[in-house]
């Protein structure tokens, strides 16, 4: 049973993943990307690892992505742009997110349901997770700590105002 | 963490302290050229301590990195021509002001990317390492004009699917053995197991994107002339050395080199990176496309010298391939080195009519370019030669012809194209406006003179690279 749960999730994160790609319409298209998020979530917690589970749903699906949605509706203002914005929202686009978003919803209550008796691989919680990072792997941490320092001066290089174009 | 393992990651923990120090600075006061003397004050300060770790021998720091004689003399490498980027980089960006100093920043941090790579031992941070080096990259091509936006996003877009492969190949070894540390992936050579070799192959592929290896080198020639000039040196040389070094270690702690197959795919891809570089390169006016081809079939006589080492399997491997190594850096650092003086901020010194006439207007940079050209070509007193000449040697003494006869027909498409070079360097034409620093001609003249001892007398070289432990 937990392979055809498996199975199920895995597609639901492929066909997201394929309708992300095909969406003339960005928005439409990080509505999908973020039912593909949760379907890759509901994989980890599955596999046991319940920690990293809950951070792709916080971290991906919640944080970075309801960022993105805002970005991009907010990115060009004005009046043009909420006639735009109706157009992106028009009754009906919701029927394809949500009714992948209710197949894991579905695969989520079975399993939540079935706890006691279901096996779910090995178990990683937080604590783990944190044992493993500052012990062994800290250089690893430390690493990632570098390409984000990396990553924040290069997109601030990127996204500074050029003086010449700019009225001092 | 033990003294000794802090004081084996002494290099890499200045050159990150380095990094955040020039970014403080840049905090405080916008200055260009604090920033830029806090740079090379960091690199020369990792460069002594990288002598120092080297007495100090091999040294596991955790499970993650390995540093020893031979990361470190990789690092040394990465460091060294990372301060003659930095000099390059001083000269091209500060002609206008507009505000640059972040160069800096990410070039150090390009270096660290390097250093960790070539330290690793373990897939989590041989990931790190080549993400580090590429983030910092592709802000420093995208500058101000729409073609280095382009080569920016180019590079970014495709570093993206090579990370992929790269952790698809990681995902599928990982699952076959659960072994992430180089070191135990050993025993796989011998076993025949599909899942490890698709994962061995996936990751030769991510890294033959950053080598620009054939089926994977379409990047190449638009990055390379659509970034500033200073950032495609880093790219050719720093970037370059730091991935090959990697997959050296990489395929020794593995002992990949005992598998057939992939052998079989390194001298394919090896024999077409060298006839596609020389093919392309020969319809080419334009100076940093002409260098992009031929970093491509360098890159290409590389893999042969690495294939050949791989079927000896004696230290040849590995005098072969660092020779060849050492001389497409120092060659291709000097011939990007000229071209950049001669660039600066606005103007690029690319099209034929920039650099036609060369030999007028700077008799002296045409005549140090005329020496790296020969270099590129191969021609003898020249190291270039030397590390051709090891490659030859190489292939023929693994008994593989085929690749002899392909390094000689494209070496003769090769002096084809760098002489094409030199003749347009000598016709009349109008002045360029391009000057040289007086800094800039001193580390000019010494890699010029470096090219030419070395290629007089490479025994010194050689008996560094002998000294080597197998790595």
């Amino acid at each position: 049973m937990e392979l055809a749960l498996f199975y199920l999730s895995a597609l639901i994160a492929l066909v997201s993943t394929v309708l992300v790609l095909i969406q003339f319409n960005t928005v439409h298209a990080l509505l999908y990307l973020i039912v593909s998020l949760l379907a890759s979530g509901f994989i980890f917690y599955l596999l046991g690892a319940y920690f990293a589970a809950v951070l792709e749903v916080i971290i991906y699906a919640g944080a970075i992505m309801v960022l993105f949605v805002f970005v991009v509706m907010m990115l060009n203002l004005g009046q043009k742009t909420i006639a735009q914005e109706k157009s992106w929202l028009y009754p009906g686009i919701w029927r394809g997110p949500f009714l992948l978003s209710s197949l894991l919803l579905l695969e989520l209550g079975y399993t939540i349901a079935q706890a006691a008796s279901a096996n779910l691989g090995q178990v990683v919680d937080a604590k783990r997770v944190g044992i493993a990072l500052f012990g062994p792997y800290l250089l690893a941490v430390e690493a990632a700590s570098l390409l984000l320092l990396a990553g924040l001066v290069g997109s601030y290089r990127l996204g500074r105002p050029l003086r010449d174009k700019v009225s001092p | 963490m033990s003294t000794d393992a802090l004081l084996a990651l002494m290099p890499l923990i200045i050159m990150a302290a380095s990094a955040i120090v020039v970014m403080l600075a840049i905090a405080i006061r916008r200055d260009f050229k604090i920033a830029f003397h806090l740079t090379l004050a960091g690199l020369l300060l990792t460069l002594a301590t990288l002598s120092l770790a080297f007495r100090h021998g091999a040294m596991p720091v955790t499970d993650l990195l390995l540093i020893d004689t031979y990361s470190i003399l990789a690092c040394a490498l990465i460091v060294a021509s990372a301060s003659v980027v930095a000099l390059l980089c001083r000269d091209y960006f500060q002609r206008v002001e507009h505000q640059n100093e972040e160069i800096f920043v990410l070039l150090l941090t390009a270096v660290l990317g390097g250093m960790i790579l070539v330290s690793s031992s373990h897939f989590a941070l041989l990931f790190l390492g080549l993400e580090i080096l590429s983030v910092s990259l592709f802000p420093m091509m995208a500058h101000r004009t729409s073609t280095s936006l382009e080569a920016g996003i180019k590079y970014l877009m495709l570093s993206g699917v090579s990370s992929a492969f790269l952790l698809f190949g990681m995902a599928l070894i990982y699952g076959e053995f659960g072994v992430l540390s180089f070191r135990l992936l050993a025993p796989w050579a011998v076993s025949h197991n599909l899942f490890a070799l698709t994962g061995f192959i996936l990751i030769l592929a991510a890294l033959s994107f950053k080598l620009s290896l054939t089926p994977f080198h379409l990047w190449t020639a638009d990055v390379y002339q659509g970034a500033p000039a200073p950032i495609s040196t880093l790219v050719a040389t720093v970037s370059k050395a730091a991935v090959f070094a990697f997959l050296l270690r990489f395929w020794v702690f593995t002992q990949a080199y005992r598998s057939e197959i992939l052998v079989e795919i390194l001298a394919l891809i090896g024999a077409a990176s060298v006839l596609v570089g020389n093919l392309l390169a020969l319809r080419q006016t334009r100076l940093k496309r002409i260098l992009a081809y031929s970093s491509i079939a360098h890159m290409g006589y590389l893999i042969i010298g690495f294939v050949a080492g791989s079927i000896l399997q004696t230290g040849f491997l590995l005098e072969t391939t660092w020779i060849y190594l050492a001389a497409y850096v120092l060659t291709n650092l000097g011939a990007f080195a000229v071209v950049s003086a001669l660039s600066s901020d606005e103007r690029e010194c690319d099209d034929p009519q920039t650099y036609s006439a060369l030999f007028r207007n700077h008799p002296w940079l045409a005549g140090i370019f005329m020496i790296h050209l020969f270099s590129l070509a191969g021609i003898p007193l020249t190291i270039g030669f030397i590390g051709k000449f090891y490659v030859f040697a190489a292939s023929i003494d693994a008994g593989l012809w085929w690749l002899a006869g392909i390094l000689v027909i494209s070496s003769g498409m090769g002096i084809y194209y760098y002489l094409r070079v030199l003749r347009l360097m000598l016709l009349p034409g109008v002045a360029v406006t391009g000057t040289a620093t007086p800094a800039m001609r001193w580390i000019l003249s010494s890699l010029a003179l470096l090219i030419l001892g070395f290629g007089l007398f490479p025994q010194p070289l050689i008996q560094v690279i002998q000294s080597l432990p197998k790595p």
